[in-house]
């Protein structure tokens, strides 16, 4: 009886975190659902039922299926430069014999992650920007005036260049993440490796990439689900454009609901955001559960 | 425990899903608001405004604070936006319900919509034409506001579109001020050789390409062709004249800019400091620009102004200027309707108006007798003057369409820069944009 009342009594010191939860995060949700099968028109507050109409109209759109391609190019970058990239780096800071070095590489390396997303899209479209822009004067300065253009200008460089200020902004971070994962490697592993003769690439592959493998998977949702929720470097550098050619699904959704006010359209293109994300996050926990080092 | 946890779950889910369901259904029809009333002035008079930063930002701020001298009980709660900003902040707001007292507006299918949403309040008894308010104004200015014989919109500056240029660069290039857009064209080249960007011009935000668009529209494709476009329900779309302003637009873009088809990459702003900083000859400016494009380099006796020159055998109309005045609704829900107007009234008096006509803030004020040679700079005072003298203003491409369609035609002008689409193809996308809005 006790128990039971005691379990009763710790149920309610949760109630109200599930209070709060169900109405910040579990309530949008669903009016999120609920709104993309209007077609709401915010003046005059009439909200017409459409029932999958948006999400017929998404299937025909090619801007929707370009974002996506988009997304998806920018998740593949990311995972090659800020998994496997910042996993090669922190093994080779954590291979640096002075730990002086050690920690003023990781802080060279980390610098860039402190400073905003907002701010460094700022930065980048000052430094790519075809007149002033110290990118171009470099190329000039260097002989190399020939490849000077106008780098978010145009459709052929302008998603490029903003995946490049993105994977310079994220780099550090993993770089962090995977170094303090290396860290947590017992040393004797190492020591013994290296009595049997194994040399740094044969430590790297056998020992140090299959012990962090926790902090890879964990890198890899962060890495993917971000890729699929990209919006503030996008917004400040390009805006999505030119002629959409930068649109992702995030700033597709903004521009449907706020600038070509089909808010019914853009709360599809978000149901569609979610499920990607969510299928990417169950995916990769499940792996990452599979895959848990112990020692 | 578990068994019970999942029903429980599915409850909350359950209840929440309701709870959103019953959300929905349209806003309660808005009170008619009274604007003649006698206004009670006490309470806080929110206002979201298009004046954020400099120079602008202080303008409302000393209007709210005098008229709070004049009435201690009344306080205001300011929110400034910039251009881009108000925007989203509008939307924002207006989907919230929760739109201020007194909002920015621009015209035609901006302004329509809060109107046929029931959220501007009808201003008629105390700004129609025939009122002691009313007079006050432009006719041109008020009409802008006007629908359906009633008044909804109080103007508070007018605006235009010109070629602003420096007169020593022409004068060092040997080049007259163009009278035809073929000339335009063709002074590009001494400009460049004198050592000038022939024409500065940044289209990151797209909007600034949509400026020399319509202007260049209302030139090659005849009004009522225009007006029945603007709106998808009659649009047709497949006037020639619209691949040849497309394709002038190009010549210009490839032929007089430096950036070329990198103009995409380059914000207006930089365009303007540019023109400001004597790099480039010529600079696409509305008037609001105009006090901000002189400087130590162009000095005010150096700046001229003309209006886009008129392509040759244009089957539009030359007369057309590009331009529309901006300015501010009142909230029809708005317990406070006659205290705004009382502001406003207050906002567009003549001493208020001179002061924002005149430098820092170079607003062109809509109110009769405000821009002088005397009040303002002489560039505004003369592109005043020639936006009063213009028969009719072509509005904004990207306030007078459709969101949906201003949207394909910003898309198309940056692929048209870029050279990632062609006339024929934008003209296209923007006919299937517009296809799709009906």
């Amino acid at each position: 009886m006790r128990a039971t009342l005691r379990r009763t009594l710790g149920l309610a010191w949760v109630v109200p975190a599930l209070v709060l939860v169900g109405v910040f995060v579990y309530l949008p949700l669903v009016q999120n659902l609920q709104f993309s099968t209007l077609k709401w028109d915010i003046y005059s507050g009439a909200q017409e039922y459409v029932g999958l109409g948006n999400y017929t109209k998404l299937v025909e759109d090619p801007v929707f299926w370009s974002s996506l391609g988009n997304n998806v190019l920018y998740a593949a970058v990311s995972i090659v430069f800020q998994v496997f990239g910042a996993l090669l780096l922190a093994a080779l800071i954590e291979g640096v014999r002075s730990e002086r070095w050690q920690r003023a590489l990781r802080a060279i390396y980390f610098i860039p992650s402190a400073i905003s997303l907002t701010v460094a899209g700022l930065l980048f479209y000052f430094i790519y920007e075809p007149n002033l822009g110290p990118l171009n004067h470099a190329l000039r300065a260097t002989g190399l005036g020939e490849l000077a253009q106008a780098w978010l200008g145009q459709e052929s460089t302008a998603m490029s260049s903003i995946i490049a200020m993105s994977q310079w902004q994220g780099f550090g971070y993993s770089t962090l993440l995977f170094a303090v994962a290396i860290q947590r490697i017992p040393a004797e592993i190492y020591g013994a490796a290296a009595i049997d003769g194994v040399g740094a690439v044969g430590r790297f592959f056998r020992i140090t990439v299959p012990l962090v493998r926790e902090m890879t998977g964990l890198m890899a949702i962060v890495t993917l689900s971000g890729a699929f929720q990209v919006f503030n470097e996008v917004m400040v550098m390009t805006a999505g454009g030119p002629n959409n050619s930068t649109q992702v699904l995030g700033t597709w959704l903004y521009r449907s609901g706020f600038v070509r006010n089909n808010f019914g359209y853009a709360a599809a293109i978000a149901t569609v955001l979610f499920v990607i994300t969510l299928g990417v996050a169950v995916a990769q926990l499940w792996v990452t559960r599979r895959r848990r080092v112990e020692w | 425990m578990r068994p019970r946890a999942l029903p429980t779950f599915a409850a909350l889910l359950g209840t929440l899903t309701l709870a959103a369901c019953s959300g929905g259904g349209t806003t309660a029809q808005a009170p008619k608001a009274d604007a003649a009333a006698t206004p009670e002035f006490s309470g806080t008079l929110s206002i979201l405004t298009k004046f954020a930063g400099d120079p602008t930002g202080p303008y409302f701020e000393n209007l709210a604070a005098a008229y709070t001298k004049q009435h201690p009980q009344v306080k205001f709660e300011l929110i400034q936006e910039t251009d881009q900003s108000v925007k989203d902040k509008l939307k924002t707001l207006t989907a919230s319900d929760a739109l201020p007292d007194i909002y920015f507006t621009w015209t035609g299918n901006w302004a329509d919509n809060y109107i046929r949403g029931g959220r501007a309040a009808d201003l008629t008894a105390v700004i129609g034409p025939d009122t002691e308010w009313g007079k006050t104004f432009s006719p041109g200015s008020l009409a802008a506001f006007a629908r359906d014989g009633k008044n909804y919109g109080i103007p508070l500056y007018g605006n235009g579109k010109f070629m602003g240029y420096s007169k020593s660069a022409f004068d060092k290039a040997g080049v007259a001020v163009p009278k035809t857009f073929e000339e335009l064209i063709a002074a590009c080249g001494p400009l460049r050789k004198a050592g000038y960007e022939p024409i500065a011009f940044g289209n990151k935000d797209g909007w600034p390409a949509l400026h020399y668009l319509q202007q260049l529209f209302a030139y090659n494709v005849p009004d009522a062709t225009l007006q029945a476009d603007f709106d998808p329900a009659t649009a047709k779309l497949d006037d020639p004249g619209y691949v040849t302003a497309l394709t002038q637009f190009k010549t210009l873009v490839d032929q007089c800019t430096d950036t070329r088809e990198g103009t995409n990459g380059v914000l207006y702003s930089s365009a303007q400091e540019a023109f400001a900083g004597g790099k480039a000859a010529m600079y696409y400016q509305e008037i609001l620009e105009f006090d901000n494009a002189t400087s130590d380099k162009v000095k005010p006796d150096d700046f001229g102004i003309f209006q886009l020159p008129v392509p040759q055998n244009a089957p539009g109309d030359g007369a057309v200027l590009e331009g529309s005045p901006e300015g501010y609704l009142i909230n029809a829900k708005s317990p406070r309707v006659a205290l705004a107007v009382d502001f406003m009234k207050f906002a567009t008096s003549l001493e208020n108006a001179k002061t924002l006509s005149a430098p820092p803030y170079g607003q062109p004020s809509t109110v009769v007798g405000a821009v002088t040679e005397d009040t303002s700079s002489k560039a505004v005072f003369e592109g005043v003057q020639l936006v009063n003298k213009a028969p009719k203003l072509a509005i904004w491409l990207d306030t007078v369409t459709v969101p949906e369609v201003a949207d394909a035609w910003l898309a198309g002008g940056e692929a048209l820069i870029s050279g990632g689409s062609t006339p024929d193809k934008v003209l296209e996308s923007v006919r299937q944009a517009s296809n799709s809005a009906k």
